[in-house]
C-alpha cells in the first residue's frame, strides 16, 4: 500500500516537474556557405549614383515669379510702419507722455525724416493727386508734396496692394490680427465689407480710366460717391472675378451690401456712424472723450481710422478668406451676453499684450537663424487658435454636470504643470510656456 | 488739452501702426516669391494643417499646436537627442496620454530616419493634426482608434540630417545630402544586426525573438551606435509596441521583413515566420495609396528592378538586402512588428506636392493604424488574478513567440485562421487554447496559469483525500 502510494506520488512529481517548452524549429537552408557568406550591404552605390544623375538631368527647374517693382516701395513703407508700430506698442504699455515723445520716437525710428504724423484735415479733398501720386511714392510715409499721409491714404495704399497682388493672404493676416488686437467685433463685420470694397472699387476704376477722371473726383466726397454709382457694376464684377473663390452666394449678398454701403457713404459723418462705432469699445471711449467742438477734426479722423480698419476686415470677410465667426471668435461671439463681452475684452487686451511680449522676446532670440519677424506672430496665432479650439471642445464635452469654472481651473493647473515640464524637457521655450500659462490664466 | 490730443494721436498712431504692422508682417516673408508663395500657402492650408516643409522649430511648434488643441488626448515627449542636440520629439495620442492602459496596444510611426527623405516627416506632422481635428469633430473611426490605441508619432528620427538636406538651395535636392545623421552614420544600417544571429540560430538551434535581452548593457556601451539609434532602442525596450511603420522615400512600396538575405546575396526572398501577417498589413497600407498599389505604375527610375513588388508591397530581401535596419531589429528584439514604407520616388519633392502626398497617404496611414486591432489579444495571469509579465505566447505553426507586457497583457497579430495558442512562463504550467481568428477585430483570449508549487499543493491535497478515503474504506 505504502509502496503504491509512494510510487504514485513519485510518478506524479516526475510528470509535473518537467515544464513544457517550445523549441524553435530549424528552418532555412542547410547550406554551410552560410558561415562564409559575404553580405552585400546595400544597393550598390554605383547604381544609386547613376540613378541620381539621371534624375538630375531629367528634371527642369521652373523659374519663380518675381514680384513687381512697385511692391518694393511698399515693402519699404511697411518696414517703416512696422518699426513705428513696435516702438508704439512698448510706449503704450509704459503709459508715458504721448504726444511729444511719440513724435520724437517716430523721428528716431524713421529712415527718412518723416513729418509729424498728426492728422490732417484735408482727407476729403486730397484725393485729387493722392492715388496717382502714392503709386510713385518710394517713401511710404509722406506724399510727394510733403504732406503727411492720412488715414484715407493708408486705406488706398492697402487697397492698391491688394489689387496689385491679387492676393487674399494680405487680408488673412490683417483680419485675424486686428481681431486679436481687439479693434473690431463681429457685429461690425458686415458693415465693413462695403467700405473696403468701395476702396478697392475706386482703385480699379482709377486704373481702368484715365487720370482725368481722378481730377474729376477731386471735388467733395459726396459728389464722388454719386458719380460712382453707375460705374459700380463693372468694377464690382472685376473685384468679384479677381477675388471670388467661387462662393456665389456671397457675391450676391456682397452686391447688396455694397449698395447699402454706398448709400450710407453719401451721408456725412453724423450720429449714425458714431453709434456704429460704439461697438468698438476702445475707440468709442476715445471718441467720447474728445470734445466735439474743440477737436472736431480729430474726432472725424478717428472715425475715419476706425472705418478704415473696419474696411479691411469687411473685405477679408467678404472675399471669404476668413469667416466672421472664425476671426471674431477670438473676441466676442455674437451670442454672448454683455457680461461675457466684458471679460473677453479683457482677454483681448491680454492677447494683445501677449502679442507684444512674445514678439519682443522672440526678436531677441538670436538662435533663430531664419529670423523671420513674422514667425513669432504666426506661432502665437497658431497657439491661440489651438487653445481656443481646445476650450471650445472641452466646453462641448464637459456638460455632464461639471461646472465650467471648475474645469477651467483644473485645466489651468494641468497646463501650468505640463508647460513647466515641457520647458524642462526642451519641448517648449520658457517664453512660450509663460505665454501659454498667461493665456490660460486670463480665461 | 495735451491729454486729449495725446489720446487721439495715440489712437491714430496705433491704428495706423497696426495697419502698417500687419502689412509689414505680410511683406516680410523671405526666401519666396512674395505673391505666389503666399497664394500657394493660402491654398495649402486646411484646418490647421499647413502643407509646407517644417524645419525643426516649425516641427516643434506644429506639435505644440496639436497638443494645445487636444490637451485631453495628447502629450509630447522626447526619447533623446540627436547628435547636434535636437530633441527626438514624439507626440502621443490616446484617451489617457502618458499612461499604458492594460490591454491597450501601442503603435508607433517613425519618419525621416534618412534626413533627406522628407515626405514621411511631413505626413506625420499632418497626421498628428488630422487625428486631433477629426477626434474633435467626432469622427468615429478616429475616436475609436484613439480610445483603444496608444499612438506614438515621431516625425523625425534624424532632425540633423533633415536640416542639412533642407538647407540646400533651390528645389532640386541631392540624393545623398542629409541622409545620414550628423556623424555620417546611416541610421538604417546602424542597428545591431540580429538577422545574422537568427539565421545562425535557424540552423543550429536557438531563439528568433527577443534576442537583445542580454545585450542591453552592450548597447549602451557600444560606441558605434549613434545617439539616435540608442534612443530608439531604449524606446523600443521601454514601451511594449505591437505594430509600427518606418517611413522613407526614394521609392513607392511597403516593405516587410526580413530585410537581410539569408545567403548574403543581393536579392533573395527572405521570409520571416510571420510572412503572412506582414504581407497582410503591408497591403493594408499600400492598397489605400493609389500610386503605390497601381500595378501598372512604371518604376520610379527607368532601370529600377521592381520585380519583387506585389500589390505595392515587397519582401525586404527580395528587393535588396539591408543589414542593420530598424525594421528587422524591432521584430527580432521585441514584440513589435514593423514595416518600412517608401512614400515617394523623389526623396525631397517640391513643397507644392506635399498636399497631394497627404491626400494619397492619409487613408493608408489610418488603415495601417487599424491593423493593430487584429489577431488575438488578452491577459496572462496566475490563479490569483495577478498579471504574469514576460510570459511567452507561442502559436503552433508560426515559429516566432511574443511575450506579455508588465500588466500581463499581450497582442498577437495573426491573419484569419484557426490557431492553437500556448501561454507559458517559468514556474508555471503551460496552457494551450484553440482560437478561431477572423480578419478583425482581435479575439480576446486570457490565460490563467497555475504555478508548479500550486500544482504540487493540489496534488498533495488530492493524495491526502485519496489516502483518507482509502483508509476509511479499508479501515486502517
Amino acid at each position: 500500500m505504502g509502496f503504491l502510494w509512494t510510487g504514485t506520488w513519485i510518478l506524479v512529481l516526475v510528470l509535473h516537474s518537467t515544464p513544457i517548452q517550445a523549441f524553435p524549429t530549424l528552418g532555412g537552408s542547410q547550406d554551410k556557405s552560410l558561415h562564409n557568406r559575404e553580405l552585400s550591404a546595400e544597393r550598390p552605390l554605383n547604381e544609386q549614383i547613376a540613378e541620381a544623375e539621371a534624375d538630375k538631368i531629367k528634371k527642369t527647374y521652373p523659374p519663380e515669379n518675381k514680384p513687381g517693382d512697385s511692391n518694393y516701395s511698399f515693402v519699404d513703407n511697411l518696414n517703416l510702419l512696422k518699426a513705428i508700430t513696435e516702438k508704439e506698442k512698448t510706449e503704450k504699455e509704459r503709459q508715458s507722455v504721448r504726444s511729444s515723445s511719440f513724435d520724437n520716437k517716430l523721428n528716431v525710428e524713421d529712415v527718412d525724416s518723416t513729418k509729424n504724423r498728426k492728422l490732417i484735415d484735408d482727407y476729403d479733398s486730397t484725393k485729387s493727386g493722392l492715388d496717382h501720386k502714392f503709386q510713385d511714392d518710394p517713401d511710404g510715409l509722406h506724399q510727394l508734396d510733403g504732406t503727411p499721409l492720412t488715414a484715407e491714404d493708408i486705406v488706398h495704399k492697402i487697397a492698391t496692394r491688394i489689387y496689385e497682388e491679387n492676393d487674399r493672404g494680405v487680408f488673412d493676416k490683417i483680419v485675424s490680427k486686428l481681431l486679436n488686437l481687439g479693434l473690431i467685433t463681429e457685429s461690425q463685420a458686415h458693415t465693413l465689407e462695403d467700405e473696403v470694397a468701395e476702396a478697392l472699387q475706386k482703385l480699379i476704376s482709377k486704373e481702368a480710366n484715365n487720370y482725368e477722371e481722378e481730377l474729376n473726383k477731386s471735388t467733395s466726397r459726396t459728389e464722388n460717391q454719386a458719380g460712382k454709382i453707375p460705374e459700380k457694376v463693372t468694377p464690382m464684377a472685376a473685384i468679384q472675378d479677381g477675388f471670388n473663390n467661387g462662393e456665389n452666394d456671397e457675391t450676391v449678398s456682397n452686391t447688396l451690401t455694397l449698395t447699402n454701403g454706398l448709400e450710407r457713404r453719401t451721408k456725412t459723418y453724423g450720429e449714425d456712424n458714431f453709434e456704429e462705432l460704439q461697438y468698438f469699445p476702445n475707440f468709442y471711449a476715445l471718441l467720447k472723450s474728445i470734445d466735439s467742438e474743440k477737436e472736431a477734426k480729430e474726432k472725424e479722423t478717428l472715425i475715419t481710422i476706425m472705418k478704415t480698419l473696419i474696411d479691411f476686415v469687411k473685405m477679408m470677410v467678404k472675399y471669404g478668406t476668413i469667416s466672421p465667426e472664425e476671426g471674431v471668435s477670438y473676441l466676442v461671439p455674437s451670442e454672448k451676453s454683455h457680461e461675457e463681452t466684458d471679460s473677453t475684452k479683457e482677454e483681448a487686451a491680454k492677447m494683445e499684450k501677449e502679442y507684444g511680449t512674445l514678439k519682443d522676446s522672440t526678436k531677441d532670440d538670436s538662435s533663430n537663424p531664419g529670423g523671420k519677424t513674422d514667425e513669432p506672430k504666426g506661432k502665437t496665432e497658431a497657439y491661440l487658435e489651438a487653445i481656443r479650439k481646445n476650450i471650445e471642445w472641452l466646453k462641448k464635452h464637459d456638460k455632464k454636470g461639471n461646472k465650467e469654472d471648475y474645469d477651467l481651473s483644473k485645466m489651468r493647473d494641468f497646463i501650468n504643470q505640463q508647460a513647466d515640464a515641457y520647458v524642462e524637457k526642451g519641448i517648449l521655450d520658457k517664453e512660450e510656456a509663460d505665454a501659454i500659462k498667461r493665456i490660460y490664466s486670463s480665461l | 488739452m495735451v491729454g486729449r490730443r495725446g489720446r487721439a494721436l495715440l489712437a491714430l498712431s496705433v491704428a495706423l501702426a497696426a495697419c502698417g504692422w500687419l502689412l509689414g508682417a505680410e511683406a516680410q516673408e523671405p526666401g519666396a516669391p512674395a505673391a505666389g508663395m503666399r497664394r500657394r500657402r493660402r491654398l495649402q492650408q486646411e484646418d490647421g494643417i499647413s502643407f509646407e516643409y517644417h524645419r525643426y522649430p516649425e516641427l516643434r511648434e506644429a506639435l505644440v499646436s496639436v497638443w494645445l488643441q487636444c490637451t485631453a488626448i495628447s502629450r509630447i515627449y522626447t526619447v533623446g537627442r540627436s547628435f547636434e542636440g535636437r530633441e527626438l520629439l514624439v507626440i502621443e495620442l490616446s484617451d489617457n496620454p502618458g499612461v499604458h492602459e492594460p490591454g491597450e496596444p501601442e503603435f508607433k510611426y517613425i519618419g525621416n530616419m534618412h534626413g533627406n527623405e522628407a515626405v514621411g516627416r511631413e505626413l506625420l506632422i499632418f497626421l498628428a493634426q488630422y487625428l486631433c481635428n477629426e477626434y474633435q469633430k467626432g469622427n468615429e473611426t478616429i475616436v475609436n482608434l484613439i480610445h483603444n490605441t496608444r499612438i506614438h508619432i515621431m516625425p523625425s528620427l534624424n532632425p540633423d540630417g533633415f536640416e542639412k538636406a533642407a538647407s540646400q538651395p533651390g528645389e532640386l535636392k541631392d540624393w545623398f545630402v542629409g541622409r545620414s545623421n550628423a556623424q555620417g552614420i546611416d541610421l538604417n544600417r546602424n542597428f545591431p544586426d540580429l538577422d545574422r544571429i537568427v539565421y545562425v540560430n535557424e540552423k543550429e538551434g536557438g531563439p528568433n525573438n527577443h534576442l537583445l535581452k542580454n545585450l542591453k548593457k552592450i548597447v549602451d556601451q557600444n560606441t558605434k551606435l549613434a545617439p539616435e539609434t540608442k534612443a530608439v532602442i531604449h524606446w523600443i525596450m521601454d514601451i511594449p509596441f505591437v505594430l509600427s511603420a518606418n517611413l522613407h522615400g526614394g521609392d513607392l512600396v511597403a516593405n516587410y521583413p526580413y530585410d537581410e538575405t539569408r545567403s548574403g546575396s543581393a536579392h533573395e526572398y527572405s521570409s520571416c515566420p510571420d510572412d503572412a501577417i506582414f504581407k497582410s498589413v503591408a497591403r493594408a497600407y499600400s492598397s489605400f495609396n493609389p500610386a503605390m498599389s497601381d500595378s501598372n505604375r512604371p518604376p520610379c527610375r527607368k532601370n529600377d528592378d521592381d520585380s519583387s513588388f506585389v500589390d505595392g508591397t515587397t519582401n525586404g530581401g527580395a528587393w535588396y538586402s539591408v543589414p542593420g535596419g530598424m525594421q528587422d531589429f524591432n521584430y527580432l528584439s521585441s514584440n513589435c512588428f514593423e514595416i518600412t514604407v517608401e512614400l515617394s520616388c523623389e526623396k525631397f519633392p517640391p513643397e507644392e506636392s506635399l498636399k497631394n502626398y497627404w491626400e494619397d497617404n492619409k487613408n493608408s496611414l489610418i488603415s495601417y493604424l487599424e491593423q493593430i486591432h487584429r489577431g488575438v489579444k488578452g491577459f496572462v495571469r496566475d490563479l490569483q488574478g495577478n498579471p504574469i509579465a514576460n510570459a511567452t505566447i507561442s502559436v503552433e505553426g508560426i515559429d516566432h513567440d511574443i511575450t506579455s507586457a508588465k500588466d500581463g497583457d499581450y497582442w498577437r497579430l495573426l491573419v484569419p485562421g484557426n490557431y492553437k495558442l500556448t501561454a507559458s512562463a517559468p514556474g508555471y504550467l503551460a496552457i494551450t487554447k484553440k482560437v478561431a481568428v477572423p480578419y478583425s477585430p482581435a479575439v480576446g483570449v486570457d490565460f490563467e496559469l497555475e504555478s508548479f508549487s500550486e500544482r504540487k499543493e493540489e496534488e498533495k491535497e488530492e493524495l491526502m483525500e485519496w489516502w483518507k478515503m482509502m483508509s476509511e474504506t479499508l479501515n486502517f
